[in-house]
């Protein structure tokens, strides 16, 4: 019997349909919620659940407006605002994180102080208790300095719990560098601050899309801190999203899933736009030319 | 004048000792080798004379002026690095032309130096390419390409064939010959590899635990070694090292010999380190005198053959030429005989050469 040729290095159907499987286990809440997102509040509660359903954007349009009990015109919601502000919350805070933390990485990467590794240390300790510790007195110092509330209070804030996952991040992509890519531009007549930006900086952009990736999944779904440190003006999505649970007419699924998907949105775009950039970032080194 | 001056140069790091008092000269035009084995001091010495490595100590003047202090940058020096060390994220035409950018040239004459580059090394089909798609010799060949571009009036090549295939560093090393040749420019080489320095120092330094051990054409360095770790690292295969003692004034008793041999210049008493080249032990072909020997391995190269040989309790290794070796068998029994005016003497104790029979 012939033995039938397949295209080496791609798998069979078998491998493929138990790669099926697993990826639609790991999908379905996902998929669940976004099936909700498109049904009407009935047929979100109904048991059995349904599968099929006649699919609409009422949830989509009331997450913006809202129809007024008394009035019964529609007035227009917040959630715009908070969708702005979960953007350019996470987006600076994540990008300032990024900045300051490429250029210590590559301090403690290239020019070493005396008990670097201590440093480096220190710097990871602010990550290592659960921020519900540091809860009350950053609360009471936000108060105090009236940065409770504020755009830059919640940007500093998550600036700075970014920052040591940075340093630590792409300090070891600088590491993986061949330093003598850099002596050899230095002396092809590179200043210092060329070799960083012309050379090292290049090198490193995969992992620099990686680093920005994760910070800003990280920072996206934060809530604690962003429910007791944003006000009304600056309050991020996951704290509106919980503020539509509870009310006195019991959780309305379907909008909060209209919520879930449309936040969803942007992460997924800059996670695919990165794409081949994160994949060669989360690999970087493993694999040697 | 691009005379390079390197004076007692010392570096640690930590607690180890990467320079120790390393001094050489090189002349103008000059193809100079550093031969001495890894974690010698190469790399650093070279790194020193290009700034990039701070000295504790010692100086470097190059071209009548002391760069010791200078940057870096516009010392006229390039460097090819061992890994090459290409710009992975420009173009090979990016590569070449990242020299030129301060120099003030034109983006034309750039573009027309680029091109001449590129035709002297061949690469000219690579041009638009990113340096990690070529072949390991392209690599290589755009290296030298970005290191000569400039016209800098010192090259500086840190174990540039390492990381290349046997085939194509015996390429490479005529292609350093004919470059060197053609540009006319100094060259200060480093390698571990006994042959490259030899096939294309026009002087070649030794270099031991951070400090140069020897100097010499590669003919004084073979032919008259001044120390035991000159004659060991020089010649392949390696140098014979027998211990003997002088019985008498100008004599010396070999440990496979039942007659002293003449030894001019050794007194009575003094123990020697006895060096005989395999190249200088041939076969005896049933003269008088012979030695006898046993062979108990061969290495066949192609057109000669090492043997192995066993003479009373010494070991040696000689060379035959492959028709001469085919004849024999391991285990064969032979007779061997050497010129006593090829030996060579050294002190025991400090390895320093003591007497030659020659001279």
């Amino acid at each position: 019997m012939a033995r039938k040729h397949r295209e080496i290095g791609k798998a069979g159907w078998g491998y493929t349909a138990v790669a099926s499987v697993v990826g639609l286990i790991y999908f379905f809440p996902v998929l669940w919620i976004i099936l909700t997102a498109f049904k009407t509040r009935t047929d979100a509660l109904a048991v059995p659940p349904k599968l099929f359903f006649t699919p609409t954007f009422e949830n989509f349009t009331s997450v913006f407006y809202r129809a007024s009990i008394t009035t019964g015109s529609s007035q227009a919601t917040d959630m715009g605002l908070y969708f702005f502000n979960s953007i350019f919350i996470a987006f600076t805070s994540v990008g300032l994180a990024l900045i300051v933390g490429t250029i210590a990485a590559y301090a403690f990467s290239r020019y070493p102080l005396k008990g670097n590794d201590t440093y480096l240390f220190i710097i990871l300790t602010t990550r290592m208790m659960p921020p519900i510790v540091v809860i009350i007195p950053i609360f009471l110092m936000f108060r105090l300095s009236g940065l409770a509330g504020s755009y830059w209070g919640i940007i500093l804030l998550y600036t700075a719990f970014n920052i040591p996952f940075s340093v630590w991040l792409v300090k070891s992509f600088f590491d993986e560098l061949n330093p003598e890519i850099e002596d050899a531009a230095r002396m092809d007549g590179a200043t210092e601050r060329r070799v960083f930006f012309n050379f090292c900086i290049p090198q490193v952009l995969a992992g620099l899309s990686a680093t920005f990736v994760f910070g800003l999944i990280l920072t996206w779904n934060e809530f604690l801190f962003a429910l007791l440190l944003t006000g009304v003006e600056t309050r991020t999505v996951p704290v509106a999203m919980a503020r539509t649970l509870g009310g006195e007419v019991g959780v309305d699924y379907g909008l909060l899933a209209a919520i879930v998907t449309l936040f969803l949105i942007p992460i997924f775009f800059v996670t695919f736009l990165l794409q081949n950039q994160l994949l060669r970032g989360v690999t970087f080194g493993t694999v040697k030319k | 004048m691009s005379e390079l001056k390197v004076n007692n140069l010392r570096r640690t790091y930590g607690k180890v000792l990467a320079l120790d008092g390393m001094s050489f000269d090189v002349a103008d035009g000059e193809f100079f080798c550093l031969l001495g084995p890894s974690s010698s001091g190469k790399t650093t010495t070279l790194r020193a004379i290009s700034g990039l490595e701070e000295l504790e100590h010692g100086s470097v003047h190059f071209a009548g002026r002391d760069v010791t202090e200078s940057a870096v940058q516009g010392r006229g020096i390039s460097m090819i690095f061992q890994t090459f060390a290409l710009y992975p994220h420009l173009s090979v035409e990016a590569n070449l032309a990242h020299p030129l950018r301060r120099s003030g040239e034109s983006a034309s004459d750039i573009k027309k130096r680029v091109g001449e580059v590129a035709e002297l090394l061949r690469v000219t089909h690579t041009l638009k390419r990113k340096p990690t798609t070529l072949s390991g010799g392209e690599q290589q060949r755009v290296a030298i390409g970005r290191a000569i571009v400039g016209r800098p009036k010192l090259l500086l090549l840190d174990e540039p064939l390492t990381n290349l295939d046997a085939k194509l560093r015996d390429e490479m090393r005529t292609e350093f010959k004919r470059l060197h040749r053609e540009l006319g420019m100094t060259m200060l080489y480093a390698t571990p590899d006994q042959i490259e320095a030899l096939t294309m120092g026009d002087r070649v330094g030794v270099i031991r635990e951070g400090k140069v051990v020897a100097i010499g054409t590669p003919r004084d360095l073979y032919g008259a070694p001044t120390n035991t770790y000159v004659a060991g690292m020089i010649g392949s295969p390696p140098i014979n090292f027998v211990t003997a003692t002088a019985p008498s004034d100008g004599e010396i008793a070999l440990p496979f010999l039942d007659q002293p041999v003449e030894a001019p210049g050794v007194s009575s008493g003094q123990p020697l380190v006895v060096g005989l080249r395999p190249h200088d032990i041939a076969l005896a072909n049933g003269e008088e005198g012979g030695i006898p020997a046993k062979i108990h391995l061969t290495e066949p190269l192609g057109d000669v053959t090492i043997i192995d040989i066993r003479t009373r309790d010494t070991d040696m290794k000689m060379v035959l030429r492959e028709e001469v070796a085919a004849r024999f068998r391991v285990g064969d029994e032979i007779a061997v005989k050497f010129d006593p005016r090829n030996l060579h003497f050294f002190d025991p104790s400090t390895g320093a050469r003591a007497a030659h029979a020659a001279t």
